[in-house]
């Protein structure tokens, strides 16, 4: 493991000082770690569904400005993750950090596919995770990569919750004495890939977080984008062929 | 293996020459929900909620799901706690969780309406918040039967279709908001050198193999019909489904069609990590089938077991696959038999229990940790017996590993609710923790 991985780790298993009291409990539905025990089918061979519009909001960048969410859902092939940067439990968020690190490994290595990617991690926890606080994660995430890594919080529990209620994104919400949501209670590993065009196109539960799956569909979206099909590693007979499946 | 289609529908309507009252199936209990469904319930379930087919001068005569109180330390253990009535009689049949269990999806086979109930805001009160009615005009499909969660999503396993409304049908995907995704047609080629006959009835996800099995039953025409007319009609006997198709899950693409006999209906994976087989039961023919992945990868189906006395027709209906796998319920319906099989030989289960819990027994759910069990009496409105026989109820029972004990018993007739059908539990919320009301 490189060192970024160990460090990222690290922060995502809430040993750089977070408070005990933060820590989330663990995911109540979920017992073991993906399995995969098949060959995946090639890129371009199926066609994803369209399953709904990424929804829009107005949330924080690390430097505390507001941004508008669609802005980071469309242009390029999104892969959005909802974490706490500081969640333990152990096939939860770091799970999905080291299965962000591997597709990220694999869209490297696919040429022109990296302009075209980006990662998007929001925030679950708005009031530990403070602009700064995802400055400092998407500092260390960006860290020896040109991939867009971009790290998203809000600025309330209040505004939060549409995002996660349209996304489908299950939580609970902990109360405080007074009644008043706290913070959210992550119920549920959730990635979602998202087209160019800000439509959800798959959507990765614990049993689905599989690094060369998503790499396939990632590519597989790539595909879809005609004009910039031409960038793909493929040799051109084959991509020709895949495109025919495609059309 | 593979045998004509059209023998073994001859050898089927030979069998139920003489069958006055016989009945389809369901899938129900913790241990055979969606793979991809959060929530499990591993300890004690507080309630049941019962998808219930409304009866014409019973009650108010609608479809309702109806909850029952079933955590023992509760003052109203084993009592009818709600009821939330839909306002229309369309064959309730199934119910499935979406994928963050907090909403329950009901179909109707008769009017194809689903009915989409919050059960996570407060699972002790469900709610209706949507009624999805666009199943036959955007899919051509009808009979709305397998409600199983995808990430996001709800496949729905069909029986029908509008055109004809025979047995050729398919599968319809829905997101969790209720829009209508996509389609996909049972095969009626050949896929695998063998032919599909287009029949649908369970779906079944193995996510560590890519694969989705689904099964086949009979469509509209034969299950909204007496059944005591079909089995006197050898036209319609030849109407039912005799395969399990193996599917591409990624690209939900069928990969091959297995030749099963009989209308094979739910089908349960075995659980356990590393296990490559799954189960189904055969009605019409009395059989456990086992479907198991051969070295090279592809997949066969083998009959390994006989249930009850084919020859007396007991209709096996509902099976129950225990969470380590080793074991199943299964209900046969017309002797009213509740089975255990030991499993631990998926290639030779061994029938090591039996108990008559019924007049007539359609369903059975049981509990993650195996210890209750609940069973419920109705098959389809026009397929329960008639008279004394029609007995409708929920019972409860404790297996303590060699025998079920009665721990409680709801008379759906006596309560004016109708004829009790698909089971699903809930639990409540952890205390200091609410729930989002996503329906708000």
């Amino acid at each position: 493991m490189s060192a970024l991985s160990l460090k990222a780790l690290a922060v995502a298993a809430g040993i750089l000082g977070v408070p005990a009291a933060a820590l989330p409990a663990v995911d109540p539905g979920v017992a073991v770690a993906p399995r995969i025990e098949f060959t995946p089918p090639r890129p371009g061979t199926y066609r994803l569904q369209k399953i709904q519009p990424a929804t829009d909001a107005t949330l924080l960048d690390p430097s505390g400005r507001p941004v508008r969410l669609s802005a980071d859902t469309t242009g390029k092939i999104t892969l959005l993750t909802f974490f706490y940067t500081y969640c333990a439990d152990p096939i939860g968020c770091p799970l999905a950090y080291r299965t962000l690190l591997d597709v990220r490994a694999g869209v490297g290595r696919v040429a022109g596919l990296e302009q075209r990617v980006r990662f998007l991690s929001v925030s679950l926890d708005p009031t530990i995770d403070t602009p700064a606080a995802i400055g400092n994660y998407r500092d260390m995430v960006s860290e020896d990569s040109t991939l867009e890594w971009d790290v998203l919080t809000a600025r309330s529990v209040r505004d939060l919750l549409p995002v996660l209620e349209d996304f489908g994104q299950d939580v609970s919400v902990e109360q405080a004495a007074d009644g008043s949501a706290r913070r959210t209670v992550h119920h549920m590993l959730k990635m979602f890939l998202i087209d160019h065009t800000g439509m959800v196109r798959e959507i990765y539960t614990l049993a689905f977080l599989q690094p060369e799956v998503i790499l396939n569909d990632i590519e597989t979206l790539y595909l879809e984008e005609k004009p910039r099909a031409s960038r793909s590693r493929r040799p051109d007979h084959l991509r020709s062929k895949i495109q025919a499946q495609i059309d | 293996m593979y045998r004509s289609r059209i023998s073994s529908r001859l050898s089927i309507g030979g069998l139920l020459v003489g069958l006055i009252l016989a009945g389809s199936t369901v899938w129900s209990d913790e241990t055979c929900n969606s793979p991809y469904m959060s929530g499990l319930i591993k300890g004690q379930e507080d309630f049941i909620h019962v998808w219930t087919l409304g009866e014409k001068g019973l009650g108010n005569g609608s479809d309702k799901l109806v909850t029952i109180d079933v955590n023992p330390s509760s003052t109203t253990y084993g009592k009818v706690i709600g009821s939330v009535s839909v306002g229309a009689r369309g064959e309730a049949h199934h119910m499935g969780f979406t994928d963050d269990r907090k909403y329950l999806w009901a179909g109707g086979l008769d009017d194809s309406k689903i009915y989409v109930f919050d059960v996570g805001s407060n699972p002790g009160k469900p709610r209706v918040v949507r009624t999805i009615t666009d199943l036959p005009t955007k899919s051509g499909f009808i009979g709305p039967h397998t409600f199983y969660a995808l990430p996001g999503r709800v496949l729905i396993g069909n029986l029908s279709n509008n055109t004809d409304k025979g047995g050729v049908t398919g599968l319809a995907m829905y997101n969790n908001k209720g829009a209508f995704i996509a389609k996909y047609d049972i095969p009626t080629g050949t896929v695998g050198g063998v032919k599909g006959d287009g029949y649908g009835y369970d779906i079944a996800v193995n996510p560590a193999k890519n694969v989705m099995l689904t099964s086949s039953f009979t469509g509209w025409t034969n299950y909204m019909r007496s059944l005591n007319d079909v089995v006197k009609d050898p036209e319609a006997m030849k109407h039912f489904g005799s395969t399990v198709v193996v599917w591409d899950l990624k690209s939900m693409k069928p990969t091959q069609v297995l030749s099963v006999p009989g209308a094979p209906l739910e089908i349960r994976w075995a659980l356990a990590p590393g296990q490559n087989w799954a189960v189904t039961a055969a009605a019409l023919t009395s059989k456990i089938w086992l479907i198991k992945q051969n070295p090279a990868g592809t997949w066969a189906a083998k009959e390994v077991a006989t249930i009850g006395e084919p020859s007396k027709i007991p209709l096996p209906v509902d099976i129950s696959i225990t969470a380590d796998g080793k074991g199943l319920w299964v209900n046969t319906f017309m002797d009213g038999v509740t089975h255990y099989f030991d499993l631990s030989d998926p290639e030779h289960p061994q029938e090591t229990y039996q108990k008559h819990t019924g007049r007539q027994v359609n369903m059975v759910s049981q509990s993650w940790d195996g210890k209750r069990v609940y069973i419920t009496s109705s098959l389809l409105s026009k397929w329960d017996k008639s008279g004394a026989d029609n007995e409708q109820v929920l019972r409860g029972y404790r297996w303590d590993g060699h025998a079920l004990t009665n721990s409680f018993e709801v008379d759906f007739t006596k309560e004016q609710l109708g004829r009790p059908h698909h089971m699903k539990f809930t639990a409540k919320p952890a205390a200091q923790v609410a729930f989002v009301d996503h329906a708000k």
